[in-house]
Protein backbone atom coordinates (compact mmCIF):
# COMPACT_ATOMS: atom_id res chain seq x y z
CA UNK A 1 0.00 0.00 0.00
CA UNK A 2 1.07 3.53 -0.86
CA UNK A 3 1.96 5.41 2.05
CA UNK A 4 -0.68 8.18 2.49
CA UNK A 5 0.36 12.00 2.92
CA UNK A 6 -0.47 11.86 6.36
CA UNK A 7 1.69 9.02 7.55
CA UNK A 8 4.35 10.18 5.47
CA UNK A 9 4.76 13.89 7.09
CA UNK A 10 3.96 13.07 10.88
CA UNK A 11 7.13 11.41 11.86
CA UNK A 12 9.70 12.69 13.85
CA UNK A 13 12.46 13.04 10.65
CA UNK A 14 9.49 14.99 9.18
CA UNK A 15 9.01 17.49 11.94
CA UNK A 16 12.90 18.63 12.04
CA UNK A 17 11.95 20.46 8.59
CA UNK A 18 8.90 22.49 10.47
CA UNK A 19 10.13 26.19 8.91
CA UNK A 20 12.22 27.92 11.75
CA UNK A 21 11.19 31.30 10.78
CA UNK A 22 9.57 33.03 13.93
CA UNK A 23 5.80 33.21 13.18
CA UNK A 24 5.14 36.14 15.76
CA UNK A 25 6.16 39.06 16.44
CA UNK A 26 6.43 40.31 19.76
CA UNK A 27 3.05 41.55 21.93
CA UNK A 28 2.05 44.30 23.69
CA UNK A 29 0.97 42.83 27.03
CA UNK A 30 -0.05 45.51 29.67
CA UNK A 31 0.15 43.94 33.63
CA UNK A 32 -2.10 46.04 35.72
CA UNK A 33 -2.16 45.37 39.32
CA UNK A 34 -5.26 45.78 40.80
CA UNK A 35 -4.71 46.52 44.49
CA UNK A 36 -1.51 46.34 46.91
CA UNK A 37 -0.99 43.18 47.28
CA UNK A 38 -1.57 42.47 43.76
CA UNK A 39 1.18 45.54 42.97
CA UNK A 40 3.78 43.99 45.55
CA UNK A 41 3.39 40.68 43.21
CA UNK A 42 4.06 42.74 40.30
CA UNK A 43 6.38 44.65 41.33
CA UNK A 44 8.68 41.72 42.02
CA UNK A 45 7.93 40.00 38.44
CA UNK A 46 8.88 43.05 36.48
CA UNK A 47 12.37 42.52 37.33
CA UNK A 48 12.56 39.62 35.29
CA UNK A 49 13.56 40.17 31.65
CA UNK A 50 10.08 40.11 29.44
CA UNK A 51 9.30 40.40 25.84
CA UNK A 52 8.01 44.19 26.59
CA UNK A 53 5.55 43.37 28.99
CA UNK A 54 4.39 46.60 30.83
CA UNK A 55 3.72 46.40 34.37
CA UNK A 56 1.52 49.03 36.29
CA UNK A 57 1.25 48.83 39.99
CA UNK A 58 -1.87 50.72 40.32
CA UNK A 59 -4.78 53.27 38.76
CA UNK A 60 -5.41 56.43 39.91
CA UNK A 61 -8.21 58.88 38.51
CA UNK A 62 -8.02 62.96 38.36
CA UNK A 63 -11.25 65.06 37.74
CA UNK A 64 -10.50 66.96 34.43
CA UNK A 65 -12.84 69.76 33.73
CA UNK A 66 -16.49 68.90 33.85
CA UNK A 67 -17.32 65.39 34.19
CA UNK A 68 -14.47 64.09 32.65
CA UNK A 69 -12.56 61.82 34.63
CA UNK A 70 -9.05 60.97 32.96
CA UNK A 71 -7.67 57.69 34.32
CA UNK A 72 -3.64 57.24 35.12
CA UNK A 73 -1.67 54.13 35.26
CA UNK A 74 1.39 54.14 37.61
CA UNK A 75 4.34 52.54 36.57
CA UNK A 76 7.06 50.73 39.12
CA UNK A 77 9.19 53.60 38.68
CA UNK A 78 7.12 56.24 39.13
CA UNK A 79 5.78 57.25 36.05
CA UNK A 80 2.34 57.47 35.01
CA UNK A 81 1.03 57.09 31.87
CA UNK A 82 -2.51 57.52 30.23
CA UNK A 83 -4.87 54.72 30.82
CA UNK A 84 -6.51 55.10 27.38
CA UNK A 85 -2.97 54.88 25.33
CA UNK A 86 -1.80 51.89 26.95
CA UNK A 87 -5.14 50.07 26.27
CA UNK A 88 -5.05 51.25 22.42
CA UNK A 89 -1.89 49.69 22.24
CA UNK A 90 -1.65 47.01 24.09
CA UNK A 91 -2.26 42.96 22.24
CA UNK A 92 -4.02 41.86 25.59
CA UNK A 93 -4.36 43.33 29.57
CA UNK A 94 -4.04 40.90 32.03
CA UNK A 95 -5.06 42.65 35.53
CA UNK A 96 -4.05 41.31 38.47
CA UNK A 97 -5.65 41.49 42.02
CA UNK A 98 -4.45 39.59 45.39
CA UNK A 99 -8.05 39.46 46.26
CA UNK A 100 -6.94 41.67 49.50
CA UNK A 101 -9.14 44.58 48.49
CA UNK A 102 -11.70 45.53 46.51
CA UNK A 103 -10.96 45.15 42.36
CA UNK A 104 -13.78 47.49 41.47
CA UNK A 105 -11.33 50.05 39.23
CA UNK A 106 -11.62 46.86 37.03
CA UNK A 107 -14.99 48.36 35.07
CA UNK A 108 -12.86 51.59 33.92
CA UNK A 109 -10.02 49.08 32.42
CA UNK A 110 -12.97 46.49 30.85
CA UNK A 111 -14.87 49.65 29.35
CA UNK A 112 -11.94 50.22 27.29
CA UNK A 113 -10.89 47.02 26.36
CA UNK A 114 -14.44 46.54 25.09
CA UNK A 115 -14.08 49.69 22.69
CA UNK A 116 -10.90 49.22 21.76
CA UNK A 117 -11.72 45.57 21.16
CA UNK A 118 -9.04 43.96 23.34
CA UNK A 119 -9.10 40.73 24.94
CA UNK A 120 -9.24 41.13 29.39
CA UNK A 121 -7.32 38.59 31.13
CA UNK A 122 -8.28 38.50 34.86
CA UNK A 123 -5.73 36.66 37.31
CA UNK A 124 -6.92 36.05 41.53
CA UNK A 125 -3.97 35.24 43.08
CA UNK A 126 -5.20 35.30 46.92
CA UNK A 127 -2.57 35.86 49.08
CA UNK A 128 -1.24 34.63 52.43
CA UNK A 129 -4.50 34.43 54.89
CA UNK A 130 -7.18 35.89 52.33
CA UNK A 131 -10.58 35.38 53.42
CA UNK A 132 -13.24 34.10 51.40
CA UNK A 133 -15.15 36.82 51.34
CA UNK A 134 -12.90 39.53 50.20
CA UNK A 135 -11.57 36.76 46.98
CA UNK A 136 -15.55 36.41 46.39
CA UNK A 137 -15.71 40.26 46.43
CA UNK A 138 -12.85 40.40 43.82
CA UNK A 139 -14.77 37.62 42.10
CA UNK A 140 -17.71 39.85 41.39
CA UNK A 141 -16.23 42.63 40.12
CA UNK A 142 -13.96 41.18 37.57
CA UNK A 143 -16.29 38.33 36.31
CA UNK A 144 -18.99 41.02 34.20
CA UNK A 145 -15.78 42.09 32.09
CA UNK A 146 -12.79 39.16 31.58
CA UNK A 147 -12.71 37.06 29.09
CA UNK A 148 -10.76 34.65 31.04
CA UNK A 149 -10.68 34.43 34.71
CA UNK A 150 -7.93 32.51 36.34
CA UNK A 151 -8.00 31.82 39.99
CA UNK A 152 -4.44 30.74 41.18
CA UNK A 153 -3.38 29.96 44.58
CA UNK A 154 0.03 29.61 43.81
CA UNK A 155 1.99 33.00 42.59
CA UNK A 156 4.51 31.39 40.44
CA UNK A 157 1.50 31.23 37.96
CA UNK A 158 1.38 34.63 37.04
CA UNK A 159 5.14 34.35 35.99
CA UNK A 160 4.06 30.90 34.31
CA UNK A 161 1.14 32.34 32.39
CA UNK A 162 2.97 35.59 31.69
CA UNK A 163 5.52 33.47 29.74
CA UNK A 164 3.36 31.40 28.25
CA UNK A 165 2.28 34.08 26.47
CA UNK A 166 5.33 35.38 25.27
CA UNK A 167 4.54 38.79 27.32
CA UNK B 1 5.14 28.76 24.52
CA UNK B 2 6.74 26.44 26.32
CA UNK B 3 10.62 26.42 26.73
CA UNK B 4 12.27 23.49 25.14
CA UNK B 5 13.50 22.48 28.21
CA UNK B 6 10.00 22.76 29.61
CA UNK B 7 8.61 20.55 26.75
CA UNK B 8 10.88 17.87 27.12
CA UNK B 9 10.28 17.85 30.82
CA UNK B 10 6.46 17.55 30.45
CA UNK B 11 5.97 15.04 27.39
CA UNK B 12 9.20 12.79 28.32
CA UNK B 13 7.65 9.80 30.37
CA UNK B 14 10.00 7.14 30.61
CA UNK B 15 11.76 5.43 33.31
CA UNK B 16 13.55 7.92 35.62
CA UNK B 17 12.08 11.27 33.99
CA UNK B 18 10.43 13.72 35.97
CA UNK B 19 6.90 13.14 34.16
CA UNK B 20 7.81 10.00 34.15
CA UNK B 21 8.18 9.41 38.26
CA UNK B 22 4.84 11.87 38.52
CA UNK B 23 2.66 9.13 36.49
CA UNK B 24 3.86 6.12 38.17
CA UNK B 25 2.08 8.04 41.12
CA UNK B 26 -1.37 6.81 40.07
CA UNK B 27 -3.05 4.10 38.86
CA UNK B 28 -3.73 3.94 34.98
CA UNK B 29 -5.92 2.48 32.91
CA UNK B 30 -3.85 -0.10 30.51
CA UNK B 31 -5.86 -2.70 28.90
CA UNK B 32 -9.65 -3.55 28.48
CA UNK B 33 -11.08 -6.74 30.03
CA UNK B 34 -11.94 -8.03 26.92
CA UNK B 35 -8.46 -7.99 26.09
CA UNK B 36 -7.81 -11.14 28.48
CA UNK B 37 -11.21 -12.68 28.25
CA UNK B 38 -10.51 -15.77 30.24
CA UNK B 39 -8.23 -17.98 32.51
CA UNK B 40 -5.32 -19.15 30.31
CA UNK B 41 -6.23 -16.88 27.23
CA UNK B 42 -3.44 -15.49 25.05
CA UNK B 43 -1.12 -13.01 26.93
CA UNK B 44 -1.25 -9.61 25.51
CA UNK B 45 1.63 -7.37 24.95
CA UNK B 46 1.66 -3.90 26.48
CA UNK B 47 3.72 -0.84 26.39
CA UNK B 48 2.99 2.11 28.81
CA UNK B 49 5.59 4.89 29.99
CA UNK B 50 7.76 3.37 27.54
CA UNK B 51 7.61 -0.07 29.21
CA UNK B 52 7.08 -3.24 27.29
CA UNK B 53 5.19 -5.85 29.57
CA UNK B 54 3.33 -8.89 29.01
CA UNK B 55 0.04 -8.91 30.20
CA UNK B 56 -1.99 -12.49 31.14
CA UNK B 57 -4.69 -14.39 33.24
CA UNK B 58 -3.30 -17.47 34.30
CA UNK B 59 -5.60 -20.71 34.68
CA UNK B 60 -6.62 -19.80 38.44
CA UNK B 61 -7.53 -16.06 37.01
CA UNK B 62 -4.65 -14.36 38.30
CA UNK B 63 -3.76 -11.49 36.19
CA UNK B 64 -0.02 -10.90 35.82
CA UNK B 65 2.12 -7.91 33.86
CA UNK B 66 5.29 -9.04 33.11
CA UNK B 67 8.87 -7.96 31.71
CA UNK B 68 7.99 -8.57 27.85
CA UNK B 69 11.20 -10.56 27.41
CA UNK B 70 12.31 -14.15 28.94
CA UNK B 71 15.18 -13.70 31.48
CA UNK B 72 16.99 -16.77 29.32
CA UNK B 73 17.89 -15.17 26.10
CA UNK B 74 15.42 -12.16 25.55
CA UNK B 75 12.58 -13.94 23.47
CA UNK B 76 9.29 -12.02 23.63
CA UNK B 77 6.62 -13.87 26.13
CA UNK B 78 3.85 -12.79 23.80
CA UNK B 79 5.06 -16.44 22.35
CA UNK B 80 4.21 -17.91 25.57
CA UNK B 81 2.32 -20.83 26.85
CA UNK B 82 -0.71 -19.51 29.15
CA UNK B 83 -0.57 -22.96 31.15
CA UNK B 84 -1.05 -24.05 34.78
CA UNK B 85 -0.62 -21.54 36.23
CA UNK B 86 2.50 -19.38 34.50
CA UNK B 87 3.59 -18.43 30.86
CA UNK B 88 6.14 -20.69 29.30
CA UNK B 89 8.69 -19.22 27.42
CA UNK B 90 8.34 -21.67 23.80
CA UNK B 91 11.75 -21.37 23.13
CA UNK B 92 13.90 -22.91 25.63
CA UNK B 93 10.92 -24.02 28.26
CA UNK B 94 11.63 -21.29 30.92
CA UNK B 95 8.55 -20.49 33.10
CA UNK B 96 6.68 -17.60 34.93
CA UNK B 97 4.28 -17.10 37.22
CA UNK B 98 1.93 -14.00 37.54
CA UNK B 99 4.87 -12.10 39.74
CA UNK B 100 7.22 -12.66 37.54
CA UNK B 101 8.94 -15.08 39.58
CA UNK B 102 10.50 -18.07 37.55
CA UNK B 103 8.98 -21.51 38.55
CA UNK B 104 10.68 -23.70 36.18
CA UNK B 105 14.06 -23.65 34.47
CA UNK B 106 13.88 -27.62 32.40
CA UNK B 107 17.39 -27.57 32.12
CA UNK B 108 18.67 -27.00 35.56
CA UNK B 109 17.47 -29.85 38.25
CA UNK B 110 14.99 -28.44 40.27
CA UNK B 111 16.70 -29.27 43.65
CA UNK B 112 19.29 -26.23 42.39
CA UNK B 113 17.06 -23.62 43.24
CA UNK B 114 18.21 -22.15 40.14
CA UNK B 115 14.63 -20.67 39.29
CA UNK B 116 14.02 -18.95 41.95
CA UNK B 117 17.09 -16.62 41.46
CA UNK B 118 15.19 -15.69 38.35
CA UNK B 119 12.52 -13.22 38.30
CA UNK B 120 11.09 -10.52 36.33
CA UNK B 121 9.86 -7.36 36.98
CA UNK B 122 6.66 -7.28 37.35
CA UNK B 123 3.44 -4.69 38.43
CA UNK B 124 0.37 -5.07 40.17
CA UNK B 125 -2.83 -5.33 37.99
CA UNK B 126 -6.05 -5.28 38.98
CA UNK B 127 -9.95 -4.97 37.33
CA UNK B 128 -12.10 -2.71 38.17
CA UNK B 129 -15.07 -1.64 35.68
CA UNK B 130 -14.14 -3.67 32.70
CA UNK B 131 -10.62 -2.39 33.19
CA UNK B 132 -7.34 -3.66 34.31
CA UNK B 133 -5.24 -0.74 36.00
CA UNK B 134 -1.70 -0.94 36.82
CA UNK B 135 0.51 0.79 39.39
CA UNK B 136 4.01 1.32 38.39
CA UNK B 137 5.48 3.23 41.08
CA UNK B 138 6.90 2.48 44.38
CA UNK B 139 4.38 -0.06 47.06
CA UNK B 140 5.44 1.82 50.22
CA UNK B 141 3.21 4.73 47.92
CA UNK B 142 0.63 2.61 45.95
CA UNK B 143 -2.56 4.81 46.25
CA UNK B 144 -6.13 3.79 46.64
CA UNK B 145 -7.35 2.00 43.91
CA UNK B 146 -9.67 3.50 41.26
CA UNK B 147 -12.86 4.89 42.54
CA UNK B 148 -13.32 7.03 39.12
CA UNK B 149 -17.46 6.54 38.63
CA UNK B 150 -17.53 5.08 35.33
CA UNK B 151 -15.21 2.45 37.08
CA UNK B 152 -17.48 2.08 39.96
CA UNK B 153 -20.86 1.93 38.70
CA UNK B 154 -22.28 -1.17 37.24
CA UNK B 155 -21.22 -2.58 34.10
CA UNK B 156 -24.39 -2.56 32.16
CA UNK B 157 -24.51 1.12 32.89
CA UNK B 158 -21.09 2.09 30.82
CA UNK B 159 -19.18 1.94 27.72
CA UNK B 160 -15.58 2.03 27.62
CA UNK B 161 -13.31 2.42 24.61
CA UNK B 162 -9.89 2.71 23.77
CA UNK B 163 -7.99 3.85 20.51
CA UNK B 164 -4.15 3.72 19.28
CA UNK B 165 -3.44 7.84 19.49
CA UNK B 166 0.04 8.47 16.89
CA UNK B 167 1.08 11.02 19.31
CA UNK B 168 2.81 12.48 22.60
CA UNK B 169 0.24 11.97 25.55
CA UNK B 170 0.05 15.52 26.40
CA UNK B 171 -1.29 17.02 22.73
CA UNK B 172 -3.88 14.67 23.27
CA UNK B 173 -4.94 15.50 27.06
CA UNK B 174 -4.20 19.27 26.44
CA UNK B 175 -7.50 18.87 23.50
CA UNK B 176 -9.07 17.41 26.68
CA UNK B 177 -9.14 20.79 28.37
CA UNK B 178 -9.15 23.01 25.55
CA UNK B 179 -12.82 24.36 25.89
CA UNK B 180 -12.55 26.71 22.96
CA UNK B 181 -12.02 24.20 20.26
CA UNK B 182 -15.55 22.76 20.51
CA UNK B 183 -17.04 25.86 18.80
CA UNK B 184 -15.04 25.20 15.69
CA UNK B 185 -13.82 21.85 15.33
CA UNK B 186 -16.79 19.53 16.60
CA UNK B 187 -19.81 22.22 15.89
CA UNK B 188 -21.19 20.37 13.02
CA UNK B 189 -21.63 17.34 15.69
CA UNK B 190 -23.80 18.58 17.91
CA UNK B 191 -27.13 18.38 16.40
CA UNK B 192 -26.28 15.06 14.28
CA UNK B 193 -24.41 12.58 16.88
CA UNK B 194 -26.90 10.25 18.53
CA UNK B 195 -25.22 10.69 21.76
CA UNK B 196 -24.79 14.51 22.02
CA UNK B 197 -27.97 15.70 19.94
CA UNK B 198 -31.67 17.06 21.17
CA UNK B 199 -29.76 18.61 24.45
CA UNK B 200 -31.62 21.88 25.62
CA UNK B 201 -28.16 23.13 26.05
CA UNK B 202 -26.78 22.57 22.40
CA UNK B 203 -28.79 25.69 21.41
CA UNK B 204 -26.81 27.88 23.68
CA UNK B 205 -23.53 26.05 22.02
CA UNK B 206 -24.47 27.33 19.24
CA UNK B 207 -26.12 30.56 19.63
CA UNK B 208 -22.84 31.72 21.41
CA UNK B 209 -19.27 30.34 19.61
CA UNK B 210 -17.55 32.94 21.95
CA UNK B 211 -18.21 31.16 25.33
CA UNK B 212 -16.23 33.14 28.49
CA UNK B 213 -13.72 30.95 30.87
CA UNK B 214 -13.16 30.90 34.73
CA UNK B 215 -10.31 28.41 35.41
CA UNK B 216 -10.40 27.65 38.78
CA UNK B 217 -8.14 25.06 40.75
CA UNK B 218 -9.39 21.86 42.61
CA UNK B 219 -7.17 19.90 44.98
CA UNK B 220 -6.49 17.16 42.54
CA UNK B 221 -6.13 19.66 39.54
CA UNK B 222 -8.51 21.95 37.34
CA UNK B 223 -11.86 22.83 36.77
CA UNK B 224 -12.63 24.56 33.50
CA UNK B 225 -15.40 26.64 33.04
CA UNK B 226 -16.98 27.58 29.83
CA UNK B 227 -19.65 30.27 30.21
CA UNK B 228 -22.31 30.96 27.42
CA UNK B 229 -25.04 33.42 27.88
CA UNK B 230 -29.10 32.00 28.68
CA UNK B 231 -32.46 33.61 28.85
CA UNK B 232 -32.75 36.32 30.97
CA UNK B 233 -29.35 37.33 31.66
CA UNK B 234 -28.52 33.32 32.93
CA UNK B 235 -25.11 31.79 31.91
CA UNK B 236 -25.20 28.39 30.97
CA UNK B 237 -22.13 27.00 32.26
CA UNK B 238 -20.49 24.18 30.98
CA UNK B 239 -17.79 22.61 33.15
CA UNK B 240 -14.34 20.14 32.33
CA UNK B 241 -12.36 18.99 35.43
CA UNK B 242 -8.97 17.82 34.69
CA UNK B 243 -7.47 15.07 37.93
CA UNK B 244 -3.72 14.83 37.55
CA UNK B 245 -2.38 13.76 35.47
CA UNK B 246 -4.41 12.49 32.34
CA UNK B 247 -7.83 12.26 33.43
CA UNK B 248 -10.56 14.97 32.07
CA UNK B 249 -13.92 14.50 31.27
CA UNK B 250 -16.45 16.60 28.92
CA UNK B 251 -19.51 18.51 30.18
CA UNK B 252 -23.11 16.71 30.02
CA UNK B 253 -26.08 17.00 27.55
CA UNK B 254 -29.03 16.64 28.46
CA UNK B 255 -29.90 12.87 29.74
CA UNK B 256 -27.43 11.20 27.37
CA UNK B 257 -24.57 9.45 28.98
CA UNK B 258 -21.85 11.11 30.19
CA UNK B 259 -18.33 10.70 29.29
CA UNK B 260 -14.59 11.52 29.40
CA UNK B 261 -11.11 10.31 28.67
CA UNK B 262 -7.79 9.27 30.12
CA UNK B 263 -4.82 9.79 28.25
CA UNK B 264 -1.86 7.29 28.70
CA UNK B 265 1.08 7.34 27.49
CA UNK B 266 2.49 4.64 25.36
CA UNK B 267 5.68 6.32 24.69
CA UNK B 268 6.96 9.19 24.04
CA UNK B 269 5.41 9.22 20.54
CA UNK B 270 2.00 7.18 20.93
CA UNK B 271 -0.51 7.45 23.79
CA UNK B 272 -3.62 5.35 24.52
CA UNK B 273 -7.12 7.38 24.06
CA UNK B 274 -9.51 5.79 26.60
CA UNK B 275 -12.93 6.98 25.84
CA UNK B 276 -15.77 6.36 29.10
CA UNK B 277 -19.43 6.55 29.26
CA UNK B 278 -21.88 6.01 31.62
CA UNK B 279 -24.73 6.74 33.21
CA UNK B 280 -24.82 7.20 36.97
CA UNK B 281 -28.17 5.92 37.62
CA UNK B 282 -29.36 3.99 34.84
CA UNK B 283 -28.70 1.04 32.08
CA UNK B 284 -27.51 2.41 28.78
CA UNK B 285 -30.09 1.56 26.09
CA UNK B 286 -29.54 -0.90 23.59
CA UNK B 287 -29.68 2.02 21.07
CA UNK B 288 -26.75 4.10 22.69
CA UNK B 289 -24.35 0.62 23.51
CA UNK B 290 -24.73 0.49 19.76
CA UNK B 291 -24.18 4.09 18.61
CA UNK B 292 -20.82 3.49 21.06
CA UNK B 293 -19.92 0.34 18.95
CA UNK B 294 -20.59 1.71 16.09
CA UNK B 295 -17.94 4.91 17.20
CA UNK B 296 -20.43 7.83 17.55
CA UNK B 297 -20.07 10.00 20.50
CA UNK B 298 -16.49 9.97 21.45
CA UNK B 299 -15.88 6.74 20.54
CA UNK B 300 -14.02 5.05 17.00
CA UNK B 301 -14.55 2.30 14.60
CA UNK B 302 -11.66 0.11 14.15
CA UNK B 303 -9.44 -1.57 11.87
CA UNK B 304 -10.70 -4.81 12.28
CA UNK B 305 -8.69 -6.78 14.99
CA UNK B 306 -7.13 -4.04 16.03
CA UNK B 307 -7.77 -0.39 18.56
CA UNK B 308 -6.36 1.59 15.79
CA UNK B 309 -8.96 3.26 14.56
CA UNK B 310 -10.15 2.69 10.92
CA UNK B 311 -9.74 6.71 10.15
CA UNK B 312 -6.07 6.72 10.16
CA UNK B 313 -3.23 8.62 9.08
CA UNK B 314 -2.16 5.86 6.33
CA UNK B 315 -5.91 6.67 4.45
CA UNK B 316 -5.51 10.53 5.57
CA UNK B 317 -8.28 10.26 8.03
CA UNK B 318 -10.61 9.27 5.47
CA UNK B 319 -10.98 12.97 4.69
CA UNK B 320 -14.37 13.97 2.82
CA UNK B 321 -13.41 17.92 1.23
CA UNK B 322 -16.84 17.51 0.37
CA UNK B 323 -18.67 17.57 3.96
CA UNK B 324 -15.90 20.17 4.69
CA UNK B 325 -17.00 22.94 2.40
CA UNK B 326 -20.89 22.29 3.08
CA UNK B 327 -20.09 22.33 6.39
CA UNK B 328 -21.22 19.02 7.88
CA UNK B 329 -17.96 18.63 8.96
CA UNK B 330 -15.87 21.69 10.07
CA UNK B 331 -12.65 19.34 9.52
CA UNK B 332 -13.71 17.20 6.73
CA UNK B 333 -12.96 14.39 9.22
CA UNK B 334 -15.83 12.40 10.69
CA UNK B 335 -16.54 11.79 14.24
CA UNK B 336 -15.43 13.59 17.30
CA UNK B 337 -12.47 11.23 18.32
CA UNK B 338 -11.31 11.47 14.81
CA UNK B 339 -11.61 14.86 14.67
CA UNK B 340 -9.14 15.65 17.87
CA UNK B 341 -6.83 12.71 16.79
CA UNK B 342 -6.50 13.82 13.54
CA UNK B 343 -5.68 17.31 14.18
CA UNK B 344 -3.18 16.07 17.10
CA UNK B 345 -1.12 14.04 15.17
CA UNK B 346 -0.68 15.94 12.23
CA UNK B 347 1.31 18.84 15.25
CA UNK B 348 3.91 15.84 14.20
CA UNK B 349 4.90 12.69 17.23
CA UNK B 350 5.81 15.66 19.63
CA UNK B 351 4.91 19.01 19.27
CA UNK B 352 7.17 22.06 19.41
CA UNK B 353 5.74 23.98 21.67
CA UNK B 354 8.12 26.86 21.51
CA UNK B 355 6.71 27.55 18.34
CA UNK B 356 3.07 28.13 19.81
CA UNK B 357 1.58 31.53 20.51
CA UNK B 358 -1.30 30.99 23.06
CA UNK B 359 -3.95 33.43 24.29
CA UNK B 360 -5.62 34.15 27.31
CA UNK B 361 -8.07 31.61 26.27
CA UNK B 362 -5.56 29.21 26.10
CA UNK B 363 -5.41 29.28 30.37
CA UNK B 364 -6.79 26.05 31.07
CA UNK B 365 -4.05 24.00 29.42
CA UNK B 366 -1.37 26.65 30.69
CA UNK B 367 -2.46 26.40 34.07
CA UNK B 368 -2.48 22.30 33.40
CA UNK B 369 0.89 22.45 32.36
CA UNK B 370 2.12 24.50 35.13
CA UNK B 371 0.74 22.39 37.81
CA UNK B 372 2.15 18.93 35.97
CA UNK B 373 5.55 20.58 35.50
CA UNK B 374 5.82 21.78 39.54
CA UNK B 375 4.21 18.39 40.87
CA UNK B 376 7.17 16.44 38.56
CA UNK B 377 9.61 18.75 39.23
CA UNK B 378 8.29 18.13 43.64
CA UNK B 379 8.49 14.59 43.22
CA UNK B 380 11.24 13.90 41.14
CA UNK B 381 13.42 16.41 43.31
CA UNK B 382 12.12 16.22 47.11
CA UNK B 383 10.00 12.92 46.74
CA UNK B 384 6.54 15.34 47.69
CA UNK B 385 3.43 13.19 46.17
CA UNK B 386 1.52 14.96 43.65
CA UNK B 387 -2.26 15.80 44.04
CA UNK B 388 -5.19 13.81 42.23
CA UNK B 389 -4.25 10.88 44.10
CA UNK B 390 -7.15 10.41 46.87
CA UNK B 391 -10.61 9.16 46.64
CA UNK B 392 -12.01 12.26 46.83
CA UNK B 393 -10.05 13.51 43.95
CA UNK B 394 -11.62 10.30 41.91
CA UNK B 395 -15.01 11.46 42.46
CA UNK B 396 -15.49 14.16 40.20
CA UNK B 397 -17.95 14.65 37.81
CA UNK B 398 -18.01 17.04 34.91
CA UNK B 399 -21.77 19.72 34.99
CA UNK B 400 -23.84 21.67 32.85
CA UNK B 401 -26.05 23.93 34.51
CA UNK B 402 -27.39 27.31 33.92
CA UNK B 403 -26.96 29.66 37.08
CA UNK B 404 -27.67 33.54 37.76
CA UNK B 405 -24.70 35.76 36.31
CA UNK B 406 -23.45 36.61 40.09
CA UNK B 407 -22.82 33.25 41.20
CA UNK B 408 -19.57 31.18 40.73
CA UNK B 409 -19.83 27.88 39.57
CA UNK B 410 -17.22 26.50 41.93
CA UNK B 411 -19.65 27.05 44.46
CA UNK B 412 -23.06 26.98 43.19
CA UNK B 413 -22.59 24.39 41.48
CA UNK B 414 -20.28 22.52 43.93
CA UNK B 415 -22.46 19.66 44.75
CA UNK B 416 -22.91 19.12 40.93
CA UNK B 417 -19.10 18.71 40.81
CA UNK B 418 -19.22 15.79 42.96
CA UNK B 419 -19.59 12.06 41.99
CA UNK B 420 -22.38 10.46 44.02
CA UNK B 421 -24.16 6.45 44.10
CA UNK B 422 -27.45 7.55 43.00
CA UNK B 423 -27.61 10.78 41.89
CA UNK B 424 -27.91 11.77 38.52
CA UNK B 425 -25.39 14.36 36.62
CA UNK B 426 -26.39 17.75 36.71
CA UNK B 427 -27.40 18.66 32.97
CA UNK B 428 -28.69 21.06 30.89
S1 LIG C 1 -6.35 27.49 15.14
FE1 LIG C 1 -5.62 26.53 16.93
S2 LIG C 1 -4.10 25.19 16.15
FE2 LIG C 1 -4.69 26.28 14.42
FE1 LIG D 1 -12.36 17.72 20.80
Amino acid sequence: MLLSESARVTTAQEARFRIQTPNSKPRAVKVIALDSEAARLVDEISKQPWNGAAFFKSLSFEQSGGDNVKAWLNDLAGHTSDLVGEVANADCVVVIAGAGEDAASVSVIAELCNHYHKTLVALVVPQGSYDQDTVDRSLKALRPHAKMLVIAHERDYIEAMLTALRA
Amino acid sequence: MLKKEQNDLVTQTGPGTPMGDLFRAYWLPILLSEELPENDCPPVRVKVLSERMIAFRDSEGKLGLIDEFCAHRGVSLWFGRNEECGLRCPYHGWKFDTTGQCVDVPSEPEESGYAKKIKLKNYPLIEKGGVLWTYMGPAETTPPEPEWEFATVPLNQSFTSKRLQENNWLQAMEGGIDSSHVSFLHRGDLNNDPLFKGAAGNKYNLADSKPVFEVVEAPGGLYIGARRNAEDGKFYWRITPWVMPCFTMVPPRGDHPIHGHFWVPIDDETCTAWSFDYHPTRPLTDTERQAMKDGKGIHVRYVPGTYRPLANKDNDYLIDREAQKAGRTYSGVEGIGMQDASLQESMGPICDRTKENLVGTDNGIIMARHRLMRAAKALHEKGVLPPGRTVDDMKVRSAAVILPPDQHYKEAAKEALIAKVGVKQTSV
